[in-house]
């Protein structure tokens, strides 16, 4: 769990936080409430995981209980990616 | 609508909040606010506005991503006589610093989470004198705790001083305000209502933001009517946007053409069906006649209306009605009531039926003009009325068909970009030589930004650089989605970068 956590938190940092700022993000801040990551983010978002971790995501799945921070992420990829 | 005595814009809420006081102004997150609460915030912003001794006609620059304070800011600076000036929540320190000089903000008015921003703005000045409420009094204390003044105590403003400012963007690289009056709102307003048939038994999902003309708009004709608006700007889950679609029944919704791609593609909305949705509203871009026709599917007893509109109109020009929508495809329909649009050639003559012109618009709903640049004013306030820029054909029946645009304007999602602005600070980097910034097809957003850039060395500038230089600067919407390093431009015999050329090789590689 913490390796995949330390892969998104390095995606995020550099894709969305421009390589600064990153200390300050926490592992459950939410990204919508940062202003981390906006609707055509989220869409790479989803690209980046579906291509790191080889699983589709779902349109019902699209929800912030599983994309919307590095907590709710890790646990999102570790349960599909146990499956 | 006859009957209506509106005479400012901040009317269209009071007269609303006489007639409805306790029915549901807003929800949001949960929260419902109703009429006569959002007339308190309002009137508790416009008394602190007044104490601080701001002459009618100052302007209230607005920062927040929370509805129930846009909407109180908003209101309460037009009733205690200011211009409101909604700005883009997606912001960087210098494109606030732009917007602050540019209007000579007196009064501002912020969320606490601007406040990082906020702070690196005001340190540096920016030749306005700001009240700051991120940094000294809490803009949620006065909308709960403030006094609120007496109507009859606050200034008088006549329907033809100006209401608000819309920045939106110009093809010199810099936004540029459009001024309009309390009457082009209103005219506009009406005009909107009348087509649509808004009435108070409305619920409409309000997912655009409001400091935009077209969410303007919904927020006002809704407003107005004293419908309910249901909101949730942020589309970044889609799935959120159906979820509160079906629990407050909503009985109305408007996008762009990317709103819907995303609920098409992005959203389990063809799982339920929505027998209380009466109306869909789509505008800001051309909307692609296959998607119309998958959204009528969608939704086979929903009214779907295409619109087409320009921030110096207020917001609207002309709809499809929707009966239309399958037999005129692609059209942008017929003039709005109160609208006379004509298509002319470069000298102001009609062009025949079937021929390209200019779109060319009179009505109660056109701009004051441009903020502080009677050049670019001259440019588009002709005597023959407001010139779009936009070219279009009109068939017998009167139906008109845009064909394209005059500028290089790049329509992506719900916002308007010009490349200048891009490619200006893309050769801020030293290293780069020249840049050129085009619009490409995209499915999700309607067109993707891509940045094409030569370099005069490659030592310690690559791709990444950029990207990062690019991030600093420019708000999220305005970083290039595409950048390519290219060692020439297809050019013209002058020299000149020929973008459309660009376009098409992009497109064939």
């Amino acid at each position: 769990m913490s390796d995949i956590k330390i892969k998104i938190r390095e995606f995020i940092i550099e894709n969305f936080l421009f390589g600064e700022g990153g200390e300050e993000l926490k592992d459950d801040d939410s990204f919508l409430d940062k202003g981390v990551i906006d609707s055509t983010g989220v869409l790479e978002l989803v690209e980046w995981i579906e291509d790191n971790y080889q699983f589709k995501i779902e349109d019902d799945e699209l929800i912030p209980e599983n994309l919307d921070s590095i907590n709710n992420l890790a646990a999102f990829i570790a349960k599909k990616t146990s499956k | 609508m006859k009957g209506q005595s509106w005479t400012t814009v901040s009317d269209l809420l009071v007269y609303t909040a006489c007639k409805y006081p306790g029915k549901t102004a807003l929800i949001y997150k949960g929260e419902e606010i109703s009429y006569e609460q959002l007339l308190v915030k309002a009137l508790r912003v416009a008394c602190w506005l007044k104490e601080k001794g701001l002459s009618p006609g100052f302007r209230a620059a607005i920062l927040t991503d929370n509805p129930i304070e846009y909407l109180s800011a908003y209101f309460g600076s037009i009733l205690a006589g200011g211009i409101s000036v909604g700005l883009n929540i997606q912001t960087t320190p210098r494109a606030l610093s732009y917007f602050l000089q540019d209007t000579g903000a007196q009064a501002f008015m912020a969320n606490k989470r601007f406040e990082a921003t906020l702070k690196q703005v005001l340190t540096k000045g920016t030749g306005a004198e700001i009240i700051a409420l991120a940094s000294g009094e809490e803009l949620t204390d006065i909308l709960e705790t403030g006094d609120s003044a007496e109507l009859h105590l606050l200034p008088w403003r006549s329907s033809c001083d100006l209401a608000q400012i819309i920045y939106t963007s110009g093809t010199t690289g810099k936004p540029k305000g459009v001024c309009l009056r309390n009457r082009n709102l209103i005219a506009n307003t009406m005009s909107i209502i009348e087509y649509l048939g808004i009435d108070s038994s409305d619920r409409v999902m309000a997912v655009l933001p409001f400091f935009y003309s077209y969410g303007n708009s919904i927020m006002l004709t809704h407003i107005a009517m004293g419908s309910t608006l249901v909101v949730n700007q942020n589309f970044v889950y889609p799935n959120k946007i159906v979820e509160d679609m079906l629990k407050y029944r909503v009985t109305a919704f408007s996008g762009v053409p990317s709103t819907y791609a995303i609920l098409l593609k992005r959203s389990n909305i063809s799982s339920y069906s929505f027998p209380d949705l009466r109306y869909i509203t789509q505008a800001g871009a051309a909307m692609a006649p296959s998607m119309a026709q998958r959204l009528q599917k969608l939704f086979p007893e929903t009214k779907i209306y295409i619109m087409y509109g320009q921030t110096e109109a207020s917001a609207r020009l002309s709809y499809l009605p929707s009966e239309h929508l399958l037999h005129k495809p692609g059209s942008i329909g017929i003039p709005i009531p109160g609208v006379e649009l004509r298509l002319l050639d470069e000298d102001g003559r009609p062009v025949p039926v079937g021929e390209v012109g200019e779109i060319v618009a009179r009505g109660e709903n056109i701009m004051a003009g441009y903020w502080n640049a009677p050049d670019a004013t001259q440019k588009v306030l002709k005597p023959e009325g407001l010139r779009t820029g936009d070219l279009a054909r009109m068939d017998q029946d009167g139906f008109l068909y845009i064909v394209s645009r005059k500028s290089d304007i790049i329509k992506s999602g719900s916002h308007r970009i010009a490349p200048k602005e891009i490619e200006d600070v893309a050769m801020e980097l030293r290293g780069v030589s020249e840049a050129a910034v085009v619009g490409m097809p995209d499915p999700i957003l309607g067109e993707s930004i891509w940045l094409f850039i030569t370099l005069e060395h490659r030592e310690g500038i690559d791709k990444k650089s950029v990207m990062r230089h690019l991030r600093r600067i420019l708000p999220a919407y305005k970083v290039p989605h595409e950048l390519r390093i290219v060692e020439d431009f297809p050019r013209t015999s002058t020299g000149k970068i020929q973008k459309n050329q660009l376009k098409q090789l992009t497109a064939l590689n």
